[in-house]
């Protein structure tokens, strides 16, 4: 009997002994018998959201940029103009632009024939003018400069209407031209243009309409 | 040394703002399409110079007009149209941000210019405008008319209606509101007032010509308000074009 017993306390021990080894083991699950009756209950996941922003498509359809250039005054010479210029680029064809520019006219042939003569006072030798443009691309291309470059142009036409004042006087005219623009970069642009500001006038005595034709090299920027 | 420090700075600051361009994001999308044709400029005669096929990653730069500049995935870059981009995908299959068509009827800011007659003058036209429902505008108008006698700046705000917006290419329009003109004498005699309060009332009509590009025609009646005791009303009309944003 005291044997029996011994034996019984010995295996005992040497269990819990064994058990010793299992001590990192998880413990059992304990098994949870749910109430039916009970409503299941909802896991709310501690999981922050990821906010995900879809990039914005930058549009460059603006420019903006300055011109300089030559304007031939009807009967008052060729001077340098300078300007301000800015386009909407509304569809591949057509794009919307304004002007605002100014030159100094010099002598008319009358006042230089004749040195008495003052046809216009200093301040009216401005020749100021802005412009409301519509323009169309009808040649678009490329140009090449050696084997490895090319370049984006497009050959347009345009015609607006405006403001001059010459003569410290506001007269409507009418504006059309020519213009090619090369793309340097995808937002610089160099343009060659030549326009021509046409408005009635009678500074000599007769209503007549005089034709002012610039040349101008632009510097613009698309954004 | 105080100068050469603010250079510095601004140096610095320039630099910040070139590096956090660089660092805007830009929209990845995936090729849906067998391919994905890549022209060499944004307009329909360019020719095309790469493409991207089914299931790769084209990266957006920038958009000019309905012409996307993109990146290849080795890094080649041409222009790609809306209508081809529009039939790609976001990275978590969701359609890319870019409708076959410019949703137009959900614009609010236009700008237009035209020509026009006012009280038998030229007319130099320019104005603003902001919908704030689908057919209710409110409208503000800056003109420069000028003429033999005159020359006269006017500026007017008000509101347009249209009568049925979903007409693209004619709806006519009707408004009403307020403004002002100066008159500048050019010959005499001198008008005996130059700057008037007016009301006008006007009748018009809109009509896209592209998707983004529109005509107008107006035609407006003048009340002007005079100290003088005498009736004294004037009409304009005008044509134009306008875009919107």
């Amino acid at each position: 009997m005291e044997s029996r017993l011994c034996s019984i306390l010995l295996a005992a021990a040497l269990l819990s002994g064994c058990s010793w080894f299992h001590r990192g083991d998880k413990h059992p699950q304990q098994v949870v018998v749910e109430d039916p009756g009970a409503e299941p209950t909802i896991v709310e996941p501690q999981v922050n959201r990821r906010e995900v922003k879809t990039p914005k498509i930058k549009a460059k359809d603006f420019e903006l940029g300055v011109y300089m250039g030559a304007l031939s005054i009807q009967d008052f010479g060729t001077n340098p103009v300078y300007g301000v210029r800015a386009a909407y680029h509304v569809t591949e064809d057509f794009f919307l632009e304004g002007f605002l520019a100014r030159s100094k006219a010099g002598q008319s042939s009358l006042e230089e024939t004749f040195p008495a003569i003052t046809v216009l006072s200093n301040s009216g030798r401005h020749f100021t003018y802005y412009d409301l443009d519509v323009g169309y691309n009808i040649l678009p291309g490329e140009v090449f400069l050696g084997r490895g470059r090319a370049f984006n142009t497009a050959l347009y036409v345009i015609v607006g209407i405006g403001d001059v004042k010459f003569a410290d006087q506001d007269q409507f005219a009418l504006n059309f031209g020519v213009g090619t623009r090369i793309l340097v970069t995808d937002w610089l642009a160099v343009h060659l243009d030549v326009r021509d500001h046409v408005f009635e006038d009678n500074l000599f005595g007769v209503d007549e309409n005089v034709h002012n034709i610039e040349g101008t090299l632009s510097l613009t920027t698309f954004f | 040394m105080r100068r050469l420090l603010g250079l510095i700075l601004l140096l610095q600051t320039l630099h910040l703002g070139i590096a956090h361009a660089a660092k805007r994001p830009l929209l990845q999308l995936v090729v849906t399409a067998p391919y994905l044709e890549m022209h060499s400029g944004p307009g329909r005669g360019y020719p095309v110079i790469y493409v991207i096929g089914r299931d790769e990653i084209v990266t957006v730069l920038f958009s000019r007009t309905d012409w996307y500049k993109v990146r290849a995935p080795h890094g080649e870059e041409g222009w790609a149209r809306r209508a081809d981009l529009s039939t790609t995908l976001l990275a978590d299959g969701e359609p890319a941000p870019i409708p076959p068509y410019p949703d137009f009827p959900s614009h609010h800011w236009e700008l237009g210019a035209g020509y026009g007659v006012y009280n038998r003058q030229n007319l130099v036209t320019a104005y603003v405008d902001y919908s704030m429902t689908e057919s209710l505008d409110i409208e503000g108008v800056l003109q420069q008319a000028l003429g033999t006698l005159d020359n006269r700046v006017i500026a007017t705000i008000g509101l347009r209606h249209t009568f049925i917006p979903e007409w693209k290419w004619f709806s006519p329009t009707a408004g009403l509101g307020g403004g002002y003109q100066h008159i500048v004498d050019k010959v005499p005699p001198a008008p005996l007032e130059n700057n008037n309060e007016m009301a006008y009332v006007s009748l018009g009509a809109r009509g896209f010509i592209t998707r983004r590009f529109m005509w107008r025609a107006d035609w407006r009646h003048y009340d002007v308000f005079n100290h003088l005791n005498v009736y004294e009303d004037l009409e304009e009309w005008k044509v134009g074009f306008a875009v919107f944003f």
